[in-house]
């Protein structure tokens, strides 16, 4: 019997991380949770709306299988359905839980948990905080993990950075490698497993809605050691973001539900006050295009159509990737008490103020459903064997990941609320498998050589000292922007093959320029320029994966918009005909006239869509190159179907 | 997309925490909507001063850039506050860019707060429940104490309250505006209360609430505009009851 | 109780000293403005007041123990707290911080002014051992001298300006920390009525040193019979 208490090692402070820390201490484990920063300062303090979970408390109806089924089918059916099926069950509980640990919920007039409405349910499920829902739900674990810091479970290594995993002879996970951004120190850390819940990729394009320290770089080294990376093509825009010369900030859709239209003068490069501009003059083409949504249409939806008024028909104003979001009609006391918060975000980060001039907007990178590859482990009743240390674990033994850095959940595309939710899932659901994975190791950490952590060190302090030497003439930080702008320009919402290829060829060229990097600063104190060239490194990989994986799906499905293998569905089809339709096949042909016209010609082209593509993208790292393969998905427990939102 | 105008910084810099500060000066072309952040990722791109010498980038903090994650305060032009929210065009040039003087050098613009998670630590600053295990809801809570609870708990531990604290230095152990409030946050939940007493007679020692000189430039400096002064008025009635019980009780 | 940790020695100190502030010095002050502002009304009533107050039992063991030591540790304490913190006012201009910083300013020079104001009365009139019926005369005399000239009447406008500010701004602290007045409008009101009820106090000051600058007068001690 082992006298040492389990132990491992977090990286990354986000609600993924901390739920993990907690769980895991609360088993009698020791945890040393790694951060670039404070982990209060944790990217996940950024999400606004809330938190998803089928309590019903406004006898609507729903339930955890509800919520299922619109989180499948808000991903197009590209998630592994147990895993779902078992995040929405535990929700509730999971709600219970942080009202508990004294998150500041919103509340009703008895005292209760309040819930609202948002996108992609017709359901009040989402439990809030004030605007600040992310900030208050990190916070109440931060709290949690620090009290059992205090009670010496849990070491802080804050101002470190993680840079890959130890792996020993038989490929297993027995550690990590750190260093110390501070003094500038190399060194390894032993452990029964390392959990990544390191958050999303979205520096890789520059400017996004996401945090500095979201980089996707763990992940990658991740996908270097040879762990494979799913799903990298997905990545969420949102429409409405604030455009920003450091950051593109969210713009909260409930402007537009509160009567914000959008619009483009009609005359190219029109540089005149939008006030007078009358109302003929302007091209309100939400509106237009879609009378009956208008400016509410599905985020994916909206965001094609920004990009399509700016790009191709050069409309942005003043020539810019910017559109009006325009509230001016309202009244000032309407908009002050509606949206009163959100709207100063706007005027504090813009200078001017959304209830006298439009605000001006525009598509963001927003949230990756893809990341790096996890297991689990179904109980056989379409739920998840909590026991099972397969759950979460990457095809790295050893390694696991958790939140938003991993791929299952979210599908093709994510519904609101729905990835804090995961994020705090995760990272408790996978904490009796990692147990149970200790209690089963033959080996442990304790007894593998020490050269294996000795050679993890050298070959990292050798590689980081080679980073440091770098001096050729790019500037690392241009050539991260570059790359931001290869990926923004070719990789977001319209995706072309031909532009794909292109992207490609551009990023391989960024990547002999990074050979002629020069390391900004060679000092020894708190130096980030080192750290940043070996994030860039690892985010070349990164946009390979996304590019590639973009390039190889041939398909539109979810965030994943390739108009030219649109399957074109017509306008009165009804999802539930294709369910009558699988169910009819079993017992025979098909004849056309049982369906509406041209609707059997089309549940043929989706069928044969999903039997081609309905795959996980698998990524792995094969001669400096990703080299794709697919997995099938699980789809045991809900028909896959053609979405479709009225 | 600049135009023909110039951004003027000022910076002081430090390499190290024992070596002596410098100033520099940098110019840069003019973006619309820059913000210091931007100006310094701007300097990244082209780390040249005014007179032409080519230097390290600048070492500053930053991580959400929404100004809800706390790192990247920093004293511009002579006020603490966060770098995100300065927007160029709003301020005075040249803007002059310090680091907080009442936390440990690290490097530049940068400083090293743990006291201040330290003091959460000391305080309790948390919620004690018995497991992470389903055992139904919370404590029902009245809404109105729950929007005071949120106001208290939008704290992001930035460190501008304790900059602009005339108590607060550098040598001295006081608490400060944002461990009082947190001890407020956490006495007033109902599962928090049970840790009150606990959380009362640490900030009835050294460096407590006694040292308050009630200045109440924390509160005007409070990028969240918690109501600080009324927290540490709140809990030093908390304290008096608190003694009181002491005296005559125990 | 058991055993006082060092913090907790700390904390309790300041909360004395917070306190002496109000009870006995705070409350001493108003009767002292009070009783010298007689001097406005008359002669007779002030010298009946001095008398009063020179015929107490015990006197001086009443003003050792609610005067002197109050005040000196008020003082020390008072000293040592305005000794920490680094003064901000420049950087951070807001109206509390000018009132904490003039707390602290006017406390020195309280203290400097009650050293001086003391030496003048308090410490001749136990020196030549002026008791009883005796004291009144004498320090009616030394007020007489007192307000002869501009620098003693200057030294006791400014020394009263900064007690009265002193004492109401600290009965604003003491309230605010004691947790008395918590709200920030509630304490925005009461900083107002503070600010009133100290100018009141100063303007009794005023009056007595304007009144001795005006008429001064020469008086004999008064006789055991008349009292």
């Amino acid at each position: 019997m082992r006298k040492q208490r389990p132990s491992y090692i977090v990286i990354g402070g986000g609600l993924a991380g901390l739920a993990a820390t907690m769980k895991l201490c609360e088993d009698k484990a020791k945890v040393t949770l790694v951060s670039y920063q404070p982990v209060k300062r944790s990217h996940s303090v950024c999400a606004q709306g809330g938190i998803n979970a089928a309590i019903d408390t406004k006898g609507e109806g729903d339930s955890p299988e509800m919520h299922f089924y619109d989180t499948v089918k808000g991903g197009d059916f590209l998630a592994n359905q147990p895993l779902v099926r078992d995040m929405c069950h535990q929700a509730p509980a999971i709600i219970r839980l942080m009202d508990r640990l004294g998150v500041a919920f919103n509340r009703t007039p008895e005292g209760h948990l309040e819930f609202r409405r948002f996108g992609g349910t017709l359901y009040s499920r989402t439990a809030f905080a004030g605007a600040t829902t992310g900030q208050q739900l990190l916070y109440a674990l931060d709290e949690q993990v620090r009290r059992y810091e205090h009670d010496g479970q849990v070491k802080k290594l804050e101002w470190h950075e993680y840079l890959s995993a130890v792996l020993d002879s038989e490929n297993i996970c027995r550690g990590a490698v750190l260093h110390d951004l501070r003094t500038g120190e190399i060194f390894t850390v032993k452990g029964d497993a390392v959990v990544l819940a390191t958050g999303g990729p979205s520096q890789v394009y520059g400017k996004t809605t996401g945090s500095t320290v979201c980089n996707g770089v763990a992940t990658t080294s991740a996908y270097l050691q040879g762990a494979k990376y799913a799903n990298g093509e997905f990545i969420q825009v949102h429409p409405t973001a604030i455009p920003g010369q450091d950051k593109l900030r969210l713009m909260s859709e409930s402007a537009r539900g509160e009567g914000g239209r959008i619009w483009v003068p009609k005359k190219a490069n029109d540089s005149r006050d939008p006030l007078t501009i009358p109302e003929e003059e302007r091209y309100y083409f939400l509106e237009e295009n879609h009378p009956r949504f208008g400016n509410l249409v599905p985020r994916d939806v909206a965001s094609r159509e920004i990009h399509d008024v700016v790009y191709n028909k050069k409309l942005g104003v003043g020539g810019q990737a910017m559109v009006y979001l325009d509230l001016t009609h309202q009244s000032a006391g309407f908009l002050e008490h509606r949206l009163g918060g959100i709207l100063d975000i706007y005027s504090k980060f813009t200078g001017e103020d959304p209830k006298k001039v439009p605000m001006k907007i525009f598509p963001a990178v927003h949230y990756s459903m893809g990341g790096i590859w996890t297991d689990y482990e179904d109980d056989g009743n379409g739920l998840i064997d909590h026991q099972s240390p397969r759950n979460q674990m990457t095809s790295i033994q050893g390694l696991y990941a958790a939140g938003e850095c991993d791929y299952q959940f979210h599908g093709a595309n994510r519904l609101g609320a729905n990835s804090l939710l995961s994020c705090i899932y995760t990272g408790l659901m996978m904490g009796p498998g990692l147990i149970s994975y200790s209690q089963n190791l033959r080996a442990h950490f304790e007894d593998v050589p020490s050269t294996v952590f000795d050679q993890a060190r050298d070959q990292w302090q050798e590689r980081m000292q080679g980073f440091r030497q770098m001096n050729g003439k790019e500037n690392p930080y241009v050539l991260h922007q570059d790359m931001g702008n290869i990926l923004l320009a070719n990789v977001l919402i319209v995706r072309e093959n031909s532009k794909l290829e292109k992207a490609l060829t551009e990023i391989n060229d960024l990547e002999t320029r990074f050979k002629d990097v020069q390391c900004l600063d060679t000092t020894h104190w708190s130096n980030p320029a080192p750290s940043m060239i070996q994030q860039l490194h690892c985010q070349i990989q990164l946009a390979k994966i996304i590019t590639r994986g973009a390039l190889i799906r041939n398909e539109f499905r979810g965030a994943h918009y390739k108009p030219e293998f649109d399957l074109n569905q017509p306008k009165d089809f009804d999802p539930h005909e294709y369910v009558e339709y699988i169910e009819k096949k079993q017992y025979g042909e098909i004849q056309e006239e049982e369906f509406p016209s041209g609707h059997v010609a089309y549940m043929k082209r989706f069928e044969e869509c999903n039997e081609r593509w309905l795959k996980t993208t698998i990524a792995e790292h094969k001669n400096n190159q990703p080299e794709i393969s697919f997995e099938e998905v699980n789809t045991s427990l809900v028909q896959p179907r053609p979405r479709k939102y009225d | 997309m600049p135009d023909d105008k110039i951004i003027r910084l000022k910076i002081k810099r430090q390499d190290q925490p024992d070596t002596k500060p410098y100033w520099q000066e940098i110019e840069l072309p003019h973006k619309p909507r820059a913000n210091v952040i931007s100006c310094l990722m701007d300097i990244q791109m082209n780390p040249v001063t005014r007179d032409g010498q080519k230097v390290t980038p600048v070492v500053w903090e930053c991580n959400c850039l929404e100004e809800v994650c706390g790192s990247c305060t920093m004293v511009i032009n002579g006020k603490v506050r966060q770098s995100c929210t300065a927007l160029v065009d709003a301020l005075p040039q040249p803007i002059v860019l310090e680091p907080m003087s009442k936390f440990p050098m690290v490097r530049d613009l940068q400083v090293d707060r743990t006291r201040m998670f330290e003091n959460l630590k000391k305080v309790k600053a948390w919620v004690h429940i018995d497991g992470t295990y389903d055992i139904g809801e919370g404590p029902v809570i009245p809404e109105k104490q729950r929007a005071k609870a949120y106001l208290l708990s939008e704290c992001m531990t930035c460190g501008c309250c304790l900059e602009a604290c005339p108590q607060f230095t550098k040598d001295n152990d006081f608490m400060g505006a944002s461990t009082f409030s947190q001890v407020r946050l956490f006495n007033m939940h109902p599962t928090g209360a049970m840790e009150s007493e606990e959380r009362l007679e640490t900030i009835m020692g050294e460096g407590g609430i006694a040292d308050c000189g009630n200045a109440q430039s924390c509160v005007e400096v409070c990028p969240k505009k918690i109501p600080l002064t009324e927290s540490i008025a709140e809990v030093g009635g908390e304290t008096t009851l608190q003694l009181l019980k002491n005296l005559l009780l125990k | 109780m058991g055993t006082i940790t060092k913090g907790q020695a700390h904390f309790l100190l300041l909360k004395i000293h917070s306190l002496t502030g109000l009870v006995p010095i705070g409350v001493f002050l108003i009767i002292h403005l009070l009783i010298n502002s007689l001097r406005t009304v008359g002669v007779l009533p002030y010298q009946w007041s001095i008398d009063v107050i020179n015929n107490l039992p015990f006197l001086i063991w009443i003003e050792v123990f609610f005067i002197y030591i109050p005040l000196l540790f008020h003082s020390f304490m008072g000293f040592y707290i305005a000794w920490g913190g680094e003064k901000n006012l420049f950087r951070y201009p807001n109206p509390r911080n000018w009132m904490y910083t003039l707390q602290r300013v006017t406390g020195g020079v309280a203290f400097l002014f009650l050293a001086y104001h003391m030496g003048t009365t308090v410490a001749p009139k136990l020196w030549y051992g002026h008791h009883l019926f005796e004291a009144a005369p004498f320090l009616i005399d030394v007020m007489n001298q007192e307000f002869a000239t501009w620098t003693g009447r200057i030294i006791y406008l400014v020394g009263i300006l900064s007690v009265t500010f002193h004492f109401a701004n600290g009965l604003w602290g003491f309230c605010v920390s004691w947790g008395i007045i918590v709200g920030p409008k509630a304490q925005r009101n009461a900083s107002i009525v503070f600010m009133l009820f100290g100018g009141v106090l100063m303007v009794l000051g005023f009056a007595t040193v304007l009144e001795f600058s005006l008429h001064p007068v020469n008086v004999e001690p008064t006789f055991k019979g008349t009292f």
